[in-house]
């Protein structure tokens, strides 16, 4: 079996994705400044209203929005900063050594770091973060 | 001559692939978007488009083709055709550059996303001669890959959660209360539905042990797909795509009866189209992601030609079209998912997040790295482990404190709930709205 063939390390390798930005960029771009080209243009005072299902709109969509989705950002916010730390170790724990002293001592900071997450997410549900009603 | 040195055999490949992919995938798009009509159409017992073919009402190209329709072959381009001619209007209340912006901000994230996917393995490339310029490259094995960096999966997930802030300035930039209801709530979705992806996709990692796709394809070719392993984070991570994608039943953010369009309401043209083309493009990028962790990559059983070994360009090319069928097939699952399944309601959404699929993702993390921990990777334990999971949460569920699901929501200040000291009328109030009731003498009496 011949071995897995790994990307080089140098930055030199993401110049595709650079240049990959760069075609995805052009597409929006084009397209947006070809359809204002191409397309008529009319204005007028019914049609620039916001729409409100043909009613004449009620006030401004710029209020206050309720407060759970500020929560919902938090609780993000724990989560994915805690994957973000489980990645680095979801990559080298499987390549120790298994029942090894090393092996236990990484899975068992890897739990507590766990653990930990687990107590926030018991507490925010406790206090009703995540009812949605 | 010397070629400059960023210019190797990895770069041409990558910058060739990168070109016929973007095409493939953009043109798949247009066509995934005809394909989810006609299968609509049979699922609802109809025909689907199958009038417009390729003469564009062109007189000399009707005479040519003489009616005949290509069975709606030529709708995605006239639809590519009538987005571009139409109007590009920005509502004047709503805020300009951000208006403008956010249609770019969702459609760049959607089609950088699938640079990283392994379409075609490993090829051995020979050394060969660019002619004009006399360059001589050396050749040796490179990644049939848009790019081949060393991130490997990570890229994407970075690169997929960039799609959230696009909904989110749609919504805000249009100033219209269906649009930002709408982008707040596909937001939240994306967020809550965000973490049971990661940590669905920890759990496959934690078997593979890399985050490079040629070695989680190496993986699954020599101990089977990791689908058969760990079905459980399987489906938690389609649940989690189909949501990240605002795909039906997850499509809350543009629930017709309740938001007219979400998020997208005060588009139109082309800047509409970019908003689809996103979703769509979300979706082949998600189901390639889906294929690469679970379902083998580019590799079939017991054909010798897309196993990792064989490197010639006819074995590349034979892998990308597994590949892009496999893809495919996917993707035309996530239309049949929405074709036949209703939409869920938005709470009911967000609770499956946040009290089923994060803990029971957490549950699957756990459990496999206890397995990784006592060296039981197999294919057969794994999911021995992931049926006994699964007969846990069966068993431990009816256990659970449970609320009615049509409960009557506390919303205060609404009629049935009145603040207090609040006096709520049941009748209408409004002079006009009394006088639109059509016959005299039925409203009750005040």
């Amino acid at each position: 079996m011949t071995p897995v063939l790994l990307a080089t390390t140098d930055v030199g390798s993401y110049l595709p994705v650079f240049i990959v930005i760069l075609m995805a960029i052009t597409f929006a771009v084009a397209n947006i400044v070809l359809t204002k080209v191409l397309g008529p243009s009319r204005t007028g005072a019914v049609k620039g209203i916001t729409y409100e299902s043909g009613m004449n709109p009620v006030g401004t969509a710029r209020k206050r929005f309720n407060v759970r989705f500020y929560l919902i950002a938090v609780v993000f916010l724990v989560f994915d900063v805690e994957i973000i730390f489980l990645y680095p170790w979801a990559t080298t724990f499987p390549n120790l050594t298994p029942h090894s002293s090393d092996s236990l001592l990484w899975l068992v900071r890897i739990m507590f770091f766990l653990f930990t997450t687990v107590v926030a997410y018991l507490y925010g549900w406790r206090k009703g973060v995540f009812r949605f009603d | 001559m010397e070629a400059p040195s960023f210019i190797t055999a990895q770069f041409i490949v990558s910058a060739a692939v990168l070109l016929i992919v973007v095409h493939v995938i953009l043109i798949g798009v247009a066509y995934s978007i005809y394909l989810e009509r006609k299968i609509s159409a049979y699922i609802q017992d109809r025909i689907g488009p199958n009038r417009v073919g390729f003469d564009f009402g062109l007189p000399v190209l009707q005479k040519l083709f003489r009616g005949f329709g290509f069975w709606g072959l030529g709708q995605p381009l006239a639809d590519g055709i009538k987005f571009l001619l139409k109007e590009d209007y920005t509502p004047p209340r709503a805020d300009k550059v951000l208006f403008t912006l956010a249609p770019m901000v969702i459609v760049i994230p959607a089609l950088i996303g699938f640079a990283i996917i392994p379409w075609g393995g490993v090829w051995n490339v020979p050394d060969f001669t660019i002619p004009v310029l006399d360059w001589h490259i050396k050749g040796g094995p490179v990644h049939v890959a848009g790019a081949a960096v060393n991130v490997g999966i990570i890229y994407i997930l970075a690169v997929a959660a960039l799609g959230v802030y696009g909904v989110t300035l749609g919504g805000w930039a249009s100033n219209n209360k269906y649009s930002f209801l709408g982008g707040l709530r596909a937001t939240a979705q994306m967020l809550a539905y965000e973490i049971p992806l990661g940590l669905s996709l920890l759990a496959a990692l934690l078997v593979v042990g890399s985050v490079w796709p040629e070695t989680i394809i190496r993986h699954q070719v020599d101990h089977g797909w990791l689908i058969l392993a760990q079905p459980l984070p399987a489906v938690l991570f389609y649940i989690a795509i189909l949501a990240e994608a605002n795909r039906a039943p997850f499509d809350n953010a543009e629930a017709e009866q309740e938001l007219v369009g979400g998020y997208h309401t005060e588009y139109s043209s082309m800047r509409f189209a970019l908003f689809f083309l996103a979703e769509y493009s979300h979706m082949v990028t998600s189901s390639a992601f889906f294929v690469l962790l679970f379902m083998g990559g580019y590799h079939l059983p017991l054909i010798p030609w897309l196993s990792p070994e064989s490197t010639g360009l006819a074995a590349v090319l034979l892998k990308f079209l597994v590949y892009f069928g496999k893809v495919m097939l996917s993707v035309c699952f996530m239309m049949v998912i929405r074709w036949t399944l209703p939409r869920m309601r938005y709470d009911q959404v967000m609770m499956m997040a946040w009290q089923a699929a994060i803990p029971i993702a957490l549950a699957c993390v756990v459990l496999t790295s206890l397995m990784v921990y006592a060296d039981l990777r197999g294919t057969i334990p794994l999911l021995l482990s992931n049926i006994a999971l699964a007969g846990a949460i069966l068993a431990v569920y009816p256990f659970f404190p449970k609320a009615d699901p049509n409960r009557r929501v506390p919303l205060y200040g609404s009629r049935f709930n009145p603040m207090p000291g609040e006096v709520v009328s049941h009748a209408p109030v409004h002079a006009m709205a009394r006088e639109d009731r059509p016959v005299q003498g039925t409203a009750p009496a005040r």
